[in-house]
């Protein structure tokens, strides 16, 4: 259990620190739109900015650095050869508007992976448009009006647990729908509640399947009948696809609607925060819904195709994000199918070794079994005058990320854990060890965790009455 | 015992698939996929896959529409490679995460220098979704009981279907504006016209499809003042170092595409959705932001702020349903910004600028084609007219891409006689550009 030190350098911005303010000269546009002024954009030697940015890196805490339990993130580890790869020339020097003779190789990719996923799915056709699980969502839904507006019924709700993820009912409303959330039953879709929420005005249910605290709906082709009897889709939210690769998908459970976060399941990194990619995949019925352009094949050549009758148009500009999609298809032609069931088999194991670890510390609220991920709950820690968070921020001084706290809504003091599959035993062991010892640590130096980081705890709440999102809003 | 079998015995079962007794028989199923490959023979097999493609490095590429061919100094890609940063998530956990953080707030930064904005979020997907976002931003900051939102005929079409799937679930309407047929700049007289006491928004972009800057900002902000409608400014990053920004005709919101900073074409994917505006209205942004504040021991630290817009807290009643962004790339801008400098990025602007011109002149001069088509002042992307319909002949060359076909039998723009759309960067050479006009003599033929 080794204790982990942070870098921690002086802080400066480049801006700030070179900077002069400079008046553009010899301006070749027409005076009336010639910038007098030119942007504070410092001008450094080349090997200061590499200093800087290789600085912050060492301030940064990545799945390269250590374990990364965030729950519903699925933070496994990111090959190497998938980013090898992604560098090529062949893949970053393509332009999206070249003749489609020029762009076969990253046609050809798009076309298989839309097979793979589809597969992978259960579904009859998969978009790559997408740019994230959000976005996904909202291509869904998208679908979804169009689908029952062909029908001739304007369907103005979506029907959610209340253990979904937040982009849900963020991505139901930005479609203008009106969300109805309805209360789980131990842990799992309430079938009666559900049977009373749906009707002849919900348009979806959206629901995720292990749903967000890692149990298995095991009533959902019962729930797919109620929602379907309703003449409603049922949308499945792929956030959590990494627990049950090869065992089942989501096609096999009557879902008509799907996305996939290709940066979760398919191990393309994060990014710090994106780029992802969220395609989505459709049952037959809905296949001309899709935006366009899809790829076909066809005398074995590979083409952007706009034919599809019922299409939403697009979600986004071009293709995707290719660099993403290449990736996952990379990572897809390594893994294979028995490399993803064994994905999946391994994260389940570790999910439920480290929940057996823990169960016995913090509360396990609900069953035992679980899929890729479990849900803790931290009440016990008040009363030591903690919460979760604290035990969160000491994670961190023994050189693990926090698992996602607060998360689902409805256990109190959550923490939301995922292993993934890449791991070892002995690291869920010195994990598990490391939490047993932080509840039995002197409460003041949790709360006042984390103690190794780059800085200390850290004042959000500062942050946010008087924003400062730029230098320029410093008031220079 | 291996590990596997020491952790079965610990959950006290005998095989991994006791873990899913709970997957109902019902609803099994057998993965169809290929057998797996080893590490050497994945690269090997897909890079023959990438390898069934043409790069623009096996030619001269006068391509744009959206995506530009710049050149990308080697640092980005190390600062962007290092895996503190890339294999990073989301930086809720700020203590652990200050790099990232910082460096998005350096990003942030930029692009309010560049576009005299205070505020800018991480990045949205990219500039039609950007735009997309700030016409629903518009909806909350605009005048209440408003729903017409103009949007100028001039821009990409593809930006148009997307705005229309994002505004699915609101009232507001898109007005089309026409183009003024000789410059191909915005109509004024037709924005004249559908501008009203009714108009919640409108959205002008300067450098437009065509390549065309728009040179009169004072009838916008005029018009802005006259009738309170919210401005949306689509900009180019790179242009914007020779340009008044749009904070000078007082717009209220920015978007563009950082592509062109630092990105490599990548077949149109992963770029950077620009979005930034006024200060004032930070509250009613969509996306993630980062701020500035203290550590508890007083030293300066950042975080994400303002969290409680957003979907994971604020769920149905977001500002967007936006999680996972483009943030990897927005931090390549940053680093490519720093690295050439702004005097850098200024030459670099300029030198596009002139190249662009130089080939308009040259092609202007080849008999039949008149460069450029529109009239209106441009930066690095500009219209040709063609002597006739030779679109199909424009591919023939396989070392050269000319440009975009726009007008006659395509898509974009069928109002438009046979049009060719030219971008010109400072990856162009002076051979590429003899290479160009040669093709288009023997091809105007």
């Amino acid at each position: 259990m080794s204790e982990y030190r942070q870098a921690r350098y002086p802080r400066h911005l480049l801006i700030e620190e070179h900077s002069k303010e400079r008046m553009v000269e010899e301006n070749p546009l027409p005076e009336s739109i010639a910038r007098k002024e030119a942007p504070l954009i410092p001008d450094v030697p080349e090997y200061e900015v590499a200093r800087h940015f290789t600085r912050l890196s060492q301030m940064n805490y990545g799945i390269d650095t250590g374990f990364y339990p965030l729950g519903s993130c699925t933070m496994k580890y990111n090959p190497k050869y998938t980013e090898m790869l992604a560098k090529e020339p062949k893949a970053t020097g393509v332009h999206p508007l070249q003749p489609e003779e020029d762009i076969q190789g990253c046609l050809r990719i798009m076309y298989e992976l839309q097979r793979m996923l589809a597969e992978i799915g259960g579904m009859s056709e998969v978009t790559l448009q997408p740019a994230a699980g959000a976005q996904g969502e909202m291509t869904g839904l998208a679908i979804v009006h169009e689908y029952h507006k062909n029908n001739g019924n304007d369907r103005t709700e979506v029907v959610l647990p209340d253990t979904a993820h937040g982009t849900n009912p963020a991505t139901a409303a930005m479609l203008g729908y009106k969300t109805i959330e309805i209360p789980s039953d131990d842990g799992c879709v309430d079938l009666k509640a559900l049977e009373e929420a749906v009707g002849e005005d919900t348009a979806a249910f959206m629901l995720t399947n292990p749903n967000t605290l890692g149990i298995f709906e095991e009533d959902v082709l019962e729930i797919a009948d109620i929602v379907h009897d309703a003449g409603a889709l049922l949308y499945y939210d792929g956030a959590n696809l990494n627990a049950i690769m090869g065992k089942s998908n989501p096609g096999a459970m009557n879902f008509d609607i799907m996305h996939f976060n290709l940066h979760k399941t398919f191990s393309s990194p994060h990014g710090g925060g994106g780029p992802g990619s969220g395609p989505v995949g459709v049952c037959e019925k809905l296949r001309s819904y899709l935006p366009v352009p899809i790829v076909t094949k066809k005398n074995d050549r590979y083409h952007l195709d706009h034919s599809l009758e019922n299409t939403i148009g697009r979600v986004k500009g071009f293709y995707g994000n290719w660099s993403v999609l290449l990736r996952t298809y990379a990572y897809l032609v390594y893994q294979g199918k028995e490399g993803l069931e064994k994905s999946a088999e391994r994260a389940v194991l570790n999910s439920n070794y480290l929940r057996k670890l823990l169960e016995d510390h913090l509360e396990l609220p609900y069953r035992s079994l679980r899929k890729h991920e479990f849900v803790l709950s931290g009440k016990r820690l008040k009363d030591k005058g903690l919460k979760t968070v604290d035990l969160a921020k000491r994670l961190a001084d023994h050189g693990y990320h926090a698992p996602t706290i607060y998360f689902p809504l409805i256990v109190e003091e959550a923490l939301m854990i995922e292993p993934t599959e890449t791991e070892r035993k002995e690291t869920l062991d010195n994990f598990a060890d490391t939490v047993k010892k932080i509840l039995d640590e002197d409460p003041e130096i949790v709360k006042s965790a984390p103690h190794n980081t780059a800085v200390k705890r850290v004042d959000e709440t500062k942050a946010a009455k008087k924003p400062v999102v730029s230098f320029r809003m410093r008031g220079r | 015992m291996g590990e596997t079998e020491e952790m079965l015995e610990y959950l006290d079962i005998d095989e991994i698939d006791e873990l899913f007794i709970d997957v109902p028989e019902t609803v099994r199923t057998d993965l169809k996929l290929p057998e797996g490959k080893s590490e050497m023979e994945t690269v090997r097999s897909v890079r023959k896959v990438l390898n069934e493609n043409r790069a623009l490095d096996e030619k001269a590429c006068f391509l744009g529409a959206g995506i530009y061919d710049h050149y990308v100094p080697a640092v980005v890609f190390e600062i962007i490679g290092r895996s503190e940063f890339y294999t990073s998530y989301t930086p809720y956990q700020a203590e652990v995460s200050q790099g990232m953080l910082q460096a998005l707030f350096e990003y942030q930064s930029l692009v309010c220098e560049l576009t005299g904005m205070e505020a800018a979020n991480t990045s949205m997907y990219d500039h039609p979704t950007a735009l997309a976002e700030a016409v629903l931003m518009a909806g909350r900051i605009g005048k209440r009981r408003r729903s017409k939102f103009l949007l100028p005929k001039n821009i990409h079409r593809d930006k148009e279907q997307v705005l229309k799937n994002y505004l699915r679930g609101t009232d507001i309407s898109l007005v089309e504006v026409a183009y003024d047929e000789v410059k191909g700049t915005i109509d004024r007289e037709d924005f004249k016209e559908k501008i009203d006491d009714e108009t919640l928004g409108f959205y002008v972009e300067s450098p437009n499809f065509f390549g065309v800057l728009e040179e009169d900002m004072q009838f916008f902000a005029d018009m802005k003042e006259d009738t309170k409608a919210v401005s949306v400014a689509g900009i180019h990053p790179l242009a914007l170092t020779l340009m008044e920004p749009p904070s000078s005709w007082s717009a209220d919101i920015a978007v563009g595409d950082s592509q062109p900073l630092g990105i490599p074409p990548s077949f149109g994917g992963t770029t950077v959705g620009i979005f930034a505006c006024s200060g004032r209205k930070i509250r009613r942004m969509p996306g993630r932001m980062i701020g500035e504040t203290e550590d508890m021991d007083g030293n300066k630290a950042y975080c994400m702020t303002l969290q409680t817009r957003e979907q994971h807290i604020r769920r149905e009643r977001a500002t967007s349903n936006i999680c996972t962004n483009q943030a990897l790339m927005a931090l390549a801008s940053a680093v490519h910004c720093f690295a050439l400098g702004g005097k850098g990025l200024e030459d670099i602007a300029r030198e596009n600028y002139e190249k662009a011109h130089e080939v308009a002149r040259k092609i202007d001069q080849i008999s039949g084609f008149k460069a450029p088509m529109f009239e209106g002042e441009f930066f690095n992307e500009f219209t040709v007219e063609l002597p006739g319909d030779i679109h199909d002949e424009l591919n023939k060359d396989k070392n050269i891409l000319p440009g975009l076909a726009i007008g006659g039998d395509t898509e974009r723009f069928s109002e438009l006689e046979p049009t060719l759309l030219t971008a010109v960067t400072e990856k162009c050479s002076e051979e590429d550009i003899d290479r160009l006009i040669d093709f288009l003599k023997e091809v105007g033929e």
